[in-house]
């Protein structure tokens, strides 16, 4: 147990001691993104995770299920953003029962937005939210540090994040077909993963279209070029 | 605060101003300091009998939670003609911060090795004691993080052992354990070699019985406790381990033995 | 009534403000690890247990009963890792009761993070959950900050890096029953031999859909060494200062006593 201060009021402004977030907690030092396309979104991130300087575990699967068409791409302590996936999940799922239909992307995202900026100073939780729904088509929702909510037409996130935004600035197009978009987001991961050291392992994705969720994976033994379901 | 990361005075930019330099959120300066210890654990032990000196020290060097080392010599030989150290009559132990431990030892072994040269004869135990307490104290402000023990014969031919504190403090002893698990091995040596709580049965009733004899232990006796010492040490400290370096000064010289010890 | 009791909390504090070190407890520096292999799933651990720099406790068992096909080998403070693994142990029995089915591994874990998440990482278990249900076989980690990994073979401790290391060099899919077991084994070897947190016995558990089998000590690669000589000391050897004879029947108005037969299972006494 600790006893020690961990934020404080100066002259100039709050400041907040961040070290606290970190001791000792498991870091999603990631690079994720999701995009929309013609049909719908595409979740993508990279699998790692870390313990300061260990990679606790190099296969993990950063994009979540809230929902069949919705999922989130979770940045940050890992512990904070499995429970606020969690609650979300839970939510979603009993709104489907309570009221006979899906919600929608901005449902969900409504509700993770509650949550992240109800407990900003508790959670150290980044997170983009994408899905598809039958009224607007696919969206993305970004909700960074402080639990604000932006919408976007694509989002990326993460400590990787910072390399690719020359490079999405670039190469992003409005209503990509299927195949565009998952090259755009594979090729923009690639870079994330290939600057940012503690970004790596696979690539993994989720299509999410009227069709449901469709799951991609790229291995870096085939230098993310085949896929493997 | 970004100012002082700038390295451009000549375009007449923001540069270091001590005004800026780093704080902590109290408001106190930031210090950044490099840490010039570190522990690397381990013990050591001495036991001085009639005509011997048995120098003992386990052979493992860690740091943290992880094992540096499994055969990194404590025990030295000290002041021998050459590099070989064959006729060397001195044996050091430190035990502490390594680094400090083989500074100091080469020290201790060049002043001795000239005082060899210029005299023509090997320096006394006892004058290299003292000599070694003046090197740690002239450290005194940044010591040499050790534990030393030196063990030789006296001029008598007696076993003898000296014991120091990092910055010079030292005392002869009958027998001495240094490093992380003296404080297990002491009270065994107390107990073992000066017989402490130990009466002799039927003397007397309480107060009035009478302790048990003191008297120098033979050289197989003593190695058998250093043996049983480390054994115990190993299991219940987690420093302690992999190989148990011996050395013994008797008048014909000085006998060196390395027993296996546990290495969990 | 539930939970913890913080009425010293300000106390403490005001003491630990003032310089006052904070109580050591004990520490599993520790290596534990799991891995499935077709069938069913191993967990295995080392049997050390520290405070500090010195050995708490040489044969301790860090294998904790969640169910009779779940169960959590544990890292962390001892403390923490026994009571987090027994209150839900408690719990998903009372919940497998009440639903009438068997427990799974899913809950059990679910059970584990959140309450792990509630209190923040203050509860210092890292846990790796392994069992079979009837949805099949299960091994994840437990973090204390609540954060849970789903893997085929997992790693955790102070001796996790050397254990890792086995698996990333040695580890193959579709693993026999005994294949698994001594990989397991020789991970937890690696961290009892490379990571000074870890030591003695390697402890084993396999789960299977009919069964669950508790190896312990099964290997054991670091027995004492026989003492050279005896410290067995003449009787009379201590002084005895003052002494006071209470007879049986004197110390019966005070306690119940009861006579045993000696002999049976003797106390176990240093030679």
């Amino acid at each position: 147990m600790e006893f020690t201060t961990t934020g404080m009021l100066n002259e100039d402004g709050i400041h907040v001691d961040m070290d606290r977030l970190k001791k000792g907690e498991v870091n999603l030092g990631t690079s994720i993104m999701a995009v929309t396309f013609k049909d719908g979104v595409i979740l993508g991130a990279d699998s790692r995770t870390t313990t300061g300087a260990y990679i606790a575990n190099r296969v993990t699967d950063k994009l979540t299920r809230v929902h069949d068409t919705i999922w989130c791409c979770r940045s940050g302590s890992a512990a904070d953003t499995q429970a606020v996936a969690d609650i979300v999940q839970y939510q979603l799922g009993l709104y489907a029962t309570r009221n006979g239909k899906n919600p929608t992307t901005q449902t969900a995202a409504s509700i993770f937005q509650e949550i992240c900026y109800a407990n900003k100073d508790r959670l150290s939780a980044g997170l983009i939210i994408a899905g598809w729904d039958e009224r607007h088509g696919g969206q993305v929702y970004s909700i960074p540090l402080g639990g604000s909510l932006h919408k976007q037409a694509y989002a990326i996130g993460g400590s990787g994040s910072t390399y690719i935004y020359g490079y999405c600035d670039a190469h992003w197009r409005e209503g990509m077909e299927e195949a565009e978009a998952v090259d755009f987001v594979k090729g923009a991961l690639r870079e994330a993963i290939k600057w940012d050291g503690s970004s790596g392992g696979v690539i993994r994705m989720v299509v999410l279209t009227e069709q449901g969720a469709d799951r991609h994976l790229y291995l870096p033994d085939t230098d993310y070029k085949v896929r493997h379901y | 605060m970004a100012a002082m990361f700038s390295q451009n005075p000549v375009m007449n930019g923001p540069n270091y101003s001590f005004s800026d330099a780093p704080r902590t959120a109290n408001g106190e300066f930031r210090e950044h300091r490099f840490n010039p210890y570190s522990d690397n654990g381990g013990s050591t032990l001495a036991i001085a009998g009639a005509d011997f000196t048995i120098v003992a020290g386990d052979t493992r060097s860690t740091s943290g939670y992880s094992i540096n080392s499994r055969y990194t010599p404590k025990v030295f030989k000290i002041g021998g003609t050459t590099s070989s150290q064959d006729d060397a009559t001195i044996l050091l132990s430190v035990v502490g911060f390594a680094a400090d431990g083989e500074a100091l030892r080469d020290r201790l072994d060049a002043i001795c090795k000239i005082y060899r040269y210029r005299h023509g004869k090997p320096m006394s135990v006892t004058a290299c004691a003292k000599r070694l307490s003046t090197i740690l104290y002239q450290k005194r402000f940044f010591p040499y993080y050790v534990h030393a023990i030196l063990g030789g014969l006296d001029e008598e031919g007696k076993g003898a052992v000296f014991s120091y504190d990092p910055v010079g403090s030292y005392e002869r002893e009958q027998c001495r354990a240094g490093g992380a698990a003296a404080s297990l091995i002491t009270p065994f040596l107390d107990n073992q070699v000066n017989f402490k709580n130990q009466y002799v049965p039927g003397s007397g009733t309480g107060h009035d019985l009478k302790e048990r004899e003191v008297v120098p232990l033979v050289r197989r006796d003593a190695e058998i406790l250093v043996k049983d010492a480390f054994d115990g040490a190993v299991e219940r400290h987690i420093e302690v381990g992999d190989g148990l370096q011996m050395m013994t000064i008797t008048k014909d010289g000085i006998e060196e033995v390395l027993l296996p010890l546990k290495r969990d | 009534m539930a939970g913890f009791d913080f009425t010293n909390y300000n106390r403490n504090a005001a003491l630990h403000a003032r310089g006052v070190p904070l109580p050591k407890a004990t520490s599993t520096g520790t290596t534990i690890v799991g891995c499935i292999f077709d069938g069913g799933v191993v967990i295995a651990a080392d049997t050390r247990a520290t405070s500090g720099p010195i050995v708490a406790d040489k044969n301790c068992e860090k294998l904790h009963y969640i169910a009779p096909q779940i169960w959590c080998a544990g890292a962390g403070t001892a403390a923490d890792t026994e009571f987090t693994t027994a209150i839900i142990s408690s719990n998903l029995e009372l919940h497998a009761l009440s639903t009438g089915r068997k427990p799974r591994v899913v809950t059990c874990m679910t059970m584990l993070k959140q309450h792990l998440f509630r209190y923040q990482g203050h509860i210092g278990a890292y846990l790796v959950v392994a069992g079979v249900d009837p949805t099949g076989v299960h091994l994840f980690t437990v973090h204390a900050h609540g954060s849970t990994d789903k893997l085929p073979y997992v790693t955790m401790g102070s001796g996790s890096l050397a254990a890792m290391s086995v698996f990333e060099s040695q580890w193959k899919p579709n693993l026999g029953r005994d294949d698994a077991v001594k990989l397991c084994s020789d991970a937890i070897l690696s961290g009892i031999f490379n990571d000074l947190g870890s030591g003695s016995n390697v402890d084993v558990a396999v789960i299977t859909a009919d069964k669950t089998e508790l190896k312990r000590g099964f290997v054991r690669p670091n027995e004492r060494s026989a003492k050279l000589k005896s410290y067995a000391f003449p009787k009379g050897t201590t002084a005895v200062l003052n002494e006071k004879i209470i007879s049986k029947n004197d110390i019966g108005r005070y306690v119940s006593v009861t006579e045993v037969s000696v002999g049976e299972e003797a106390m176990e006494i240093d030679a």
